[in-house]
């Protein structure tokens, strides 16, 4: 899979999220995403098929088995 | 005692005598006030301190205690916040320059827990920039220094926190952990830090990281001091719908409970591959003497951990970045460079990513959560490293290269991940003379036993009673 360009994240911030962004961020954010790509692929590995995502608003239910 | 010395007494300490009224909160506050006026300008611990606000606060203190109105142990105690804690009528700069004048109208919850509790108010603490690293260096304030080495960085993000407690700059303060922003300046400078469960202290009015991943926790020079400041902290708040309805136990009570009969997990994977082998000796060392104690000790497998990683990044720069998104397209030349790049990569991760990641999230906590069905808590270094020098980039470690902000996470972020409780203690020193940290993880909402196990170790841990030479 070919890295991810400057380019390419040049045209979504100036058409599609509309950050202004200078080119040394654009170099930095790249690094970044080309560096975490493939682990975030790898999260296919996970059997997600019938998991929710995690809710940000309410934490865990106190454990079933209970505290000592 | 000189006044020196009154800086020395851990809380559980200093409470004991002035509950007998033997110890005076404006004499002990006086202590830290001076002793901050001599290092501060050094360490740089503080952005903000509040000498004024501090004695008089003080001076009430001691007239209620006088006539009777004792609160309990954090009364008359003097503390410090990191400067992301709304503080009412007291500036709140989130260690950026956006909010370097900024003051805040009200309190955050746990500032007024504390102040419920008859804390003392001693100042703001440094931080790395809207919390957004693991190091601490702050381009607009300084970085706060390590105590045990001031070339070294303290860790991040809660950088002021770890400098000040463990240079003996306050009794304890509050930091903030969304990928370990606790646990890793705990670690680096030598300290006690907690990371309770997701939902057991309030973020009302704590300025943002990531919603879903930040927690606020205590930071002290012993467990039982974690104790007392989490036993205030704790509990359902109505301003923060992520808090639950969970009883909070007696956790100074839980402490001396003993580890005999625990069962106790050492996940291989992922914690113990590419460290320095020092913290790896000093890790299973504190792991033998718990075993010595009585707990029984095994391995365990944690396999889907090795995707918390990747889950935490499109979370984390995918929500800091929907938080920042009005400064970033007004204000974006006054912040930092690494945290402007930062937060510009949020941008650009797809909201398939941030879900997938937050599904991920779920499947990983499952997996944490069978684990600990097998045993009470697990043990795992807190950082795979000691603290950096101040200028580290990328770092060579066991044969392995990787940006310094990879090696000091790498540990501590998949349990924000899950949002499982998890504790740093001190657990030895390197040839270096640098603090090396032990994190104990446990289960939902169980503190207790998280703590009665760092409580434990503390007796017997090769490093007690060694202090940074800042505060020697």
């Amino acid at each position: 899979m070919a890295p991810i360009s400057t380019q390419l994240l040049q045209s979504i911030s100036q058409e599609l999220s509309r950050i202004p962004t200078d080119q040394s961020d654009l170099t930095g954010a790249a690094a970044q995403l080309n560096a975490q790509a493939d682990a975030l692929l790898r999260l296919d590995e996970l059997d997600l098929l019938n998991v929710e995502p995690a809710t940000v608003l309410l934490p865990p239910s106190e454990d079933s088995h209970g505290t000592r | 005692m000189g006044p020196d010395d009154l800086t020395r007494l851990s809380i559980t300490e200093a409470a004991d005598q002035i509950r007998r009224r033997s110890l005076s909160p404006v004499e002990l506050t006086r202590a830290y006030v001076n002793h901050i006026q001599r290092v501060n300008g050094e360490l740089l611990a503080y952005i903000t301190v509040l000498e004024e606000h501090a004695m008089a606060a003080a001076s009430t203190a001691e007239h209620e205690i006088t006539r009777g109105a004792y609160r309990g142990p954090l009364h008359g105690i003097p503390v410090a916040l990191k400067d992301l804690v709304l503080t009412r009528g007291v500036r709140t700069t989130c260690g950026s320059r956006i909010l370097k004048d900024w003051v805040p109208s009200t309190d955050g919850t746990v500032a007024i827990r504390l102040h419920e509790a008859g804390a003392i108010l001693l100042g703001k603490l440094n931080m790395h920039e809207f919390a957004y690293g693991p190091t601490g260096v702050n381009p607009h304030y300084g970085t706060a220094r390590n105590p045990w080495d001031r070339a070294r960085v303290p860790g991040g993000s809660s950088s002021g926190s770890g400098t000040a407690v463990a240079a003996h700059l306050c009794a304890g303060a509050l930091g903030t952990d969304t990928g370990g922003s606790v646990r890793i300046p705990a670690a680096l400078c030598g300290i006690v830090g907690l990371k309770p469960t997701y939902g057991r202290v309030s973020r009302a009015g704590v300025i943002p990281l990531a919603w879903s991943l930040d927690h606020v926790g205590p930071m002290t020079r012993t467990v039982a001091d974690t104790a007392l400041m989490l036993q205030a902290l704790a509990g359902y708040d109505p301003a923060d719908p992520s808090t639950a309805e969970v009883a909070v136990p007696d956790y100074r009570a839980a402490l001396d409970k003993g580890v005999r009969g625990l069962r106790v997990g050492l996940p291989r994977t992922l914690f113990f591959e590419r460290l320095d082998p020092e913290v790896r000796d000093a890790v299973l060392t504190a792991a033998q003497l718990i075993e010595d104690l009585g707990a029984s000790v095994q391995e365990i497998t944690l396999p889907a951990l090795l995707h918390a990683g990747a889950a935490s990044f499109a979370i984390i720069t995918a929500e800091s970045t929907a938080y920042h998104e009005g400064y970033l397209k007004t204000r974006a030349a006054e912040y930092g460079p690494d945290v402007r790049a930062r937060l510009a990569t949020g941008q650009f991760v797809l909201a398939t990513q941030y879900l997938k990641a937050q599904r991920a999230r779920r499947a990983i906590r499952t997996e944490v959560d069978a684990a600990l069905r097998r045993v009470d808590v697990f043990l795992t270094p807190t950082t795979p490293i000691a603290a950096p020098a101040l200028d580290t980039g990328e770092l060579t470690v066991d044969g392995h290269t990787e940006d310094v902000r990879g090696w000091l996470t790498r540990c501590t972020r998949p349990i924000n991940v899950t949002g499982h409780p998890a504790l740093s203690v001190p657990c030895g020193l390197t040839a270096g003379g640098l603090p090396i940290g032990l994190q104990i993880v446990g289960r939902y909402f169980d503190e207790a036993t998280v703590l009665c196990v760092g409580h434990a170790f503390e007796a017997v841990n090769p490093m007690r009673g060694r202090r940074p030479p800042e505060a020697a």
